[in-house]
């Protein structure tokens, strides 16, 4: 029999130090792992056209808003906090507790969605759009291919938060994929802002 | 203060952040000139973006406590991403 020892620290069982604990399940983290393939190799090939064109795409990056990237990428840290802290809470057993913390994750990403329509808004009607140059079409397919992750995560944070208060026992695999597949989406951001925002 | 940083999460939330608000800070005060490429802006923030994506797997996705396959697979893509990055950042072909 496996002995549970649930830490001061994190709330987790303690496992077999070998085997380690799988999040989730085996196919979440094939979905994972692609995605971060898939996104990886558009981000590459971003790096690619950067080069060939760095002038323009210096030139358009310029005319980004700065202040709501860093602010996007701060709300999105901040809900993938949440969303940890509700993991963390619902392995103690407080499911409630568990269930607000979530709640106030999908808050910040709903947050977010809200900031990001805002600065789409403030582009296209300057006349920026996907067609503007090349810069700009990576931007609006970036960020427009982020966004729709965003939504899917959303929608799997509301099953979380519905798994949290039903009156029987949450299920803690599907508390642990909604709440990976949220991080995944808060991992592509912070890669997505360095390389579209950030490196000049 | 210290209260707060007994949960790790916190702590790394406080990383996050405060990477995130460096590298923000660094690249606008360091990337101004537009005939510069690479650089320090480039390692920097480069840096920070593979510290966060570190942070957020390790910790918030819980790979460190996973099987050693998957840690091997994410400190792989880690680091293979962001040497391709880095490489294509110093190059204006």
């Amino acid at each position: 029999m496996t002995s549970v020892v649930a830490t001061a620290e994190t709330g987790k069982s303690a496992e077999p130090q070998d085997k380690g604990h799988l999040p989730g399940e085996g196919g979440l983290w094939f979905f994972v792992l692609g995605d971060l393939a898939i996104f990886s190799g558009y981000l590459i090939i971003y790096m690619f056209y950067r080069g060939w064109n760095l002038e323009q795409f210096q030139h358009s990056q310029a005319l980004l808003s700065q202040g709501l990237g860093v602010l996007n990428t701060l709300i999105l840290i901040t809900s993938s906090w949440f969303v940890a802290m509700g993991v963390q809470t619902a392995r103690k057993s407080s499911f409630a507790q568990a269930s607000r913390l979530i709640a106030l994750g999908g808050g910040c990403g709903l947050l977010f969605c809200a900031v990001k329509l805002f600065e789409w808004y403030a582009k296209l009607s300057v006349g920026l759009t996907i067609e503007t140059d090349q810069f700009f079409s990576f931007y609006y397919m970036l960020t427009g291919t982020h966004l729709y992750h965003v939504l899917v995560g959303l929608a799997l944070l509301v099953f979380v938060w519905r798994e949290l208060r039903i009156p029987a026992q949450p299920r803690m695999m599907m508390i642990e994929i909604g709440a990976t597949v949220w991080h995944v989406v808060d991992l592509l951001w912070i890669v997505i802002y360095a390389l579209i925002y950030l490196l000049r | 203060m210290s209260e707060l940083f007994r949960n790790r999460l916190t702590a790394v939330w406080f990383f996050l952040a405060a990477t995130t608000l460096f590298s923000w800070w660094f690249s606008a005060q360091h990337g101004a000139d537009a005939h510069e490429v690479g650089g320090n802006v480039a390692i920097a923030v480069l840096l920070a973006a593979l510290i966060k994506g570190g942070l957020v797997m390790w910790y918030f996705m819980e790979v460190r406590d996973a099987p050693p396959w998957l840690r091997w697979m994410c400190g792989g893509w880690l680091v293979l991403f962001f040497s391709a990055t880095l490489a294509l950042a110093f190059r204006a072909f």
